[in-house]
């Protein structure tokens, strides 16, 4: 079982920069999902960890060691794409597993790519993506490994099949491996995942526990008396983390206190309000969507 | 570890079998179809044996057969003796088609064959089992190595798409890239034996070989040995990053080497302009594997002749080459990115 640490991660390409100071904990048995909108920075983040993309710098810490080839027989990855050989068959993907990782389960494996209807005679090239995606999952799962790093396990799968990786990635939680995936199904990752963090633009723009982000994260919402009427430097207050304005109603995110945020309002002499709370997809939205994109409804200045 | 490699190989080693199969049997095809034509005396003598008035006797010298056809009319005498190793001398007296002196040799793998004019009378003499070098198949060994060293020549460019497998394997990445190399080469190793196999049984069909190993512990071989191993190190080094277009450097590799390495050989030293031309092409090839053959040629007999670069000078360079060019693939491997 293992506990990942990744300190002050920083991956750029030529001027572009990728994954900037990025720093969170993976606790042991942990199932953690990492969101973010495409070019986030999560498969940069991914490839880092596992050494297949040098980082520029920072670093990531297995157990408080550093990636070495042994510790690679305990991590088990899948790719956003497909990286079968188109030439070979899934029977032959299985036997390259099977020779390549001491703890690989083949039983396991053939009743996984069974469950999946994957027809093990197949070459690769003949597979359809989502069937693809399910052979990579499955020859990951087989492995038995401590840590689990999964890139949008579900791309390509059918509802059926997406939640059968979903049962999967929770009971590979619940046997103690660590599983880290990223995935665009919020309600995939609230469903699963007990930790989260989002990336913007290669930064962590959020990261905590799930049900403590949602119980601290509400939306006190109200109807203001008029379009200009002055909010009083509410937008300073600290419980309050971001305050977007449409015309009269206004809504408040806070990480705390919502009561007293609420009764702030009331004071003001707003109505219609109300407590709202929060869905990871919204706490989701809410952490990446661009400040300045609200700029004209947000800010009491 | 390197299972995928196995498989890569096995596959192409497969596919060479059933072409060397093929020709077995494209072999086997003509050997039954000039069968009582070729495969003894009866071709050379059957003209002379169709003749009027020939007179053929039999006898035995030195305990072994000896069959004489003679046509005073034709004024041509045909000497079959059989060998102690199985294969015949045939010596023919003729009449030459003019007067002019000559002595003409020529081998056709076992046969050897040569032929004197003098005095308006020609002597023919053909020995049907003639020693064969095995120089001669381990030059065609070489060419078919070569073959698959520039197929595998992008082995490492080949895991582009799929080092997220590649290199999470639990061994470090230098054991991994000279595991793929081990195949490679091993690979090489056996279509030389399956080359060297075929090409004896497709001779054997008609003549079994004498083979004559006299010449393959001579420098030479080690040339053609070596050849194989160092363009494909140089292949592998110049495709080892590369994620895509691998394979139109390897398809260029050939004629741009050839070319490089042949402009290289000539003397352009007449004008300025042609001096410079020529020493880039001189120095451009000199870290080209296949320039190392120029001026490398083998007799019949397997002898190893030698022009220019002395053998020596050769085999160290590129001994040399193959180490850089194989040390150079496996730091582009060390440094690849997903």
């Amino acid at each position: 079982m293992s506990t990942i640490s990744i300190k002050n991660l920083r991956k750029t390409y030529g001027p572009y920069v990728a994954v900037d100071d990025l720093s969170f904990e993976i606790p042991e048995a942990c199932v953690f999902g990492l969101l973010g909108p495409n070019g986030a920075g999560k498969t940069t983040t991914f490839k880092c960890m596992l050494d297949l993309a040098r980082p520029t710098s920072g670093t990531v810490l297995y157990d408080g060691a550093p990636l070495a080839p042994q510790t690679l027989e305990r991590i088990a990855y899948v790719p956003e794409r497909s990286v079968l050989y188109e030439w070979m068959t899934v029977a032959e993907h299985v036997e390259m597993q099977r020779r390549a990782y001491t703890k690989f389960n083949l039983a396991r494996a053939n009743e996984l790519l069974a469950q999946f209807g994957i027809d093990q005679r197949k070459k690769a090239r003949a597979l359809s993506k989502g069937m693809r995606t399910a052979t990579m999952v499955a020859l990951a799962i087989a492995r038995e490994a401590d840590i689990l790093i999964l890139d949008e396990p579900t791309s390509g799968l059918d509802p059926v099949n997406q939640r059968h990786v979903l049962n999967l990635i929770i009971n590979e939680s619940a046997r103690g491996a660590t599983v880290i995936f990223s995935s665009h199904q919020i309600g995939q990752v609230e469903r699963a995942a007990e930790r989260i963090a989002v990336m913007d633009t290669g930064h962590l723009a959020l990261e905590g526990v799930v049900d403590d982000l949602k119980a601290d994260r509400k939306i006190v919402e109200a109807i203001l008396p008029s379009e200009t009427f002055a909010l009083n430097g509410l937008a300073g207050d600290p419980r309050i983390s971001r305050l977007d304005r449409n015309g009269r109603i206004v809504r408040a995110l806070t990480s705390r206190d919502a009561q007293d945020v609420l009764a702030r309002f009331e004071a003001l002499g707003a109505s219609g309000l109300r407590i709202v709370d929060l869905n990871l997809e919204d706490i989701f939205l809410y952490a990446v969507s661009p400040s300045d994109a609200t700029a004209d409804v947000v800010e009491d200045r | 570890m390197n299972y995928v490699e196995w498989l890569r190989v096995r596959n192409a080693l497969r596919i060479y079998a059933i072409v060397l199969g093929a020709l077995v049997v494209l072999a086997l095809i003509v050997r039954i179809s000039i069968n009582g034509q070729l495969s003894s005396n009866e071709f050379i003598v059957s003209h002379i044996q169709s003749e009027p008035g020939t007179v053929v006797s039999h006898s035995v010298v030195n305990g072994l057969n000896r069959a004489t056809y003679v046509n005073a009319k034709e004024r041509t005498t045909v000497t079959i003796d059989e060998q102690n190793d199985g294969g015949k001398l045939i010596h023919i007296v003729r009449p030459a088609g003019n007067h002019v002196t000559s002595t003409q040799h020529a081998n056709v793998v076992s046969i050897q064959m040569s032929d004197t004019q003098k005095n308006g009378m020609e002597s023919i003499t053909f020995n049907t089992d003639g020693p064969v070098s095995f120089v001669i198949f381990l030059g065609i060994a070489s060419v078919a190595a070569l073959v698959f060293a520039t197929i595998w020549g992008c082995s490492f460019a080949c895991e582009q798409g799929h080092l997220e497998y590649a290199l999470l394997k639990p061994v470090t990445r230098t054991r991994y890239g000279l595991g793929v190399i081990g195949y490679d080469i091993l690979g090489m190793a056996i279509v030389a034996v399956m080359t060297v196999v075929a090409a004896i049984v497709c001779m054997s069909m008609f003549e079994w070989p004498h083979f004559d190993f006299s010449h393959v512990a001579e420098p030479g071989t080690a040339l053609l040995l070596l050849l194989p191993l160092a363009w494909y190190a140089a292949l592998n080094a110049a495709t080892a990053s590369l994620k895509r277009g691998s394979g139109a450097v390897i398809g260029f590799a050939w004629p741009v080497g050839l070319v490089i390495s042949s402009l290289a050989q000539i003397p352009l030293q007449d004008s300025p302009v042609g001096n410079v031309f020529h020493t880039i092409f001189w120095t451009v090839s000199r870290i080209i594997p296949i320039t190392y053959l120029n001026g490398a040629t083998f007799s019949d007999s397997g002898r190893y002749n030698n022009e220019g670069l002395p053998v020596t000078i050769r085999i160290a360079t590129l001994i040399g080459l193959t180490l850089i060019y194989g040390a150079l693939t496996l730091v582009q491997w060390r440094r690849v990115e997903a």
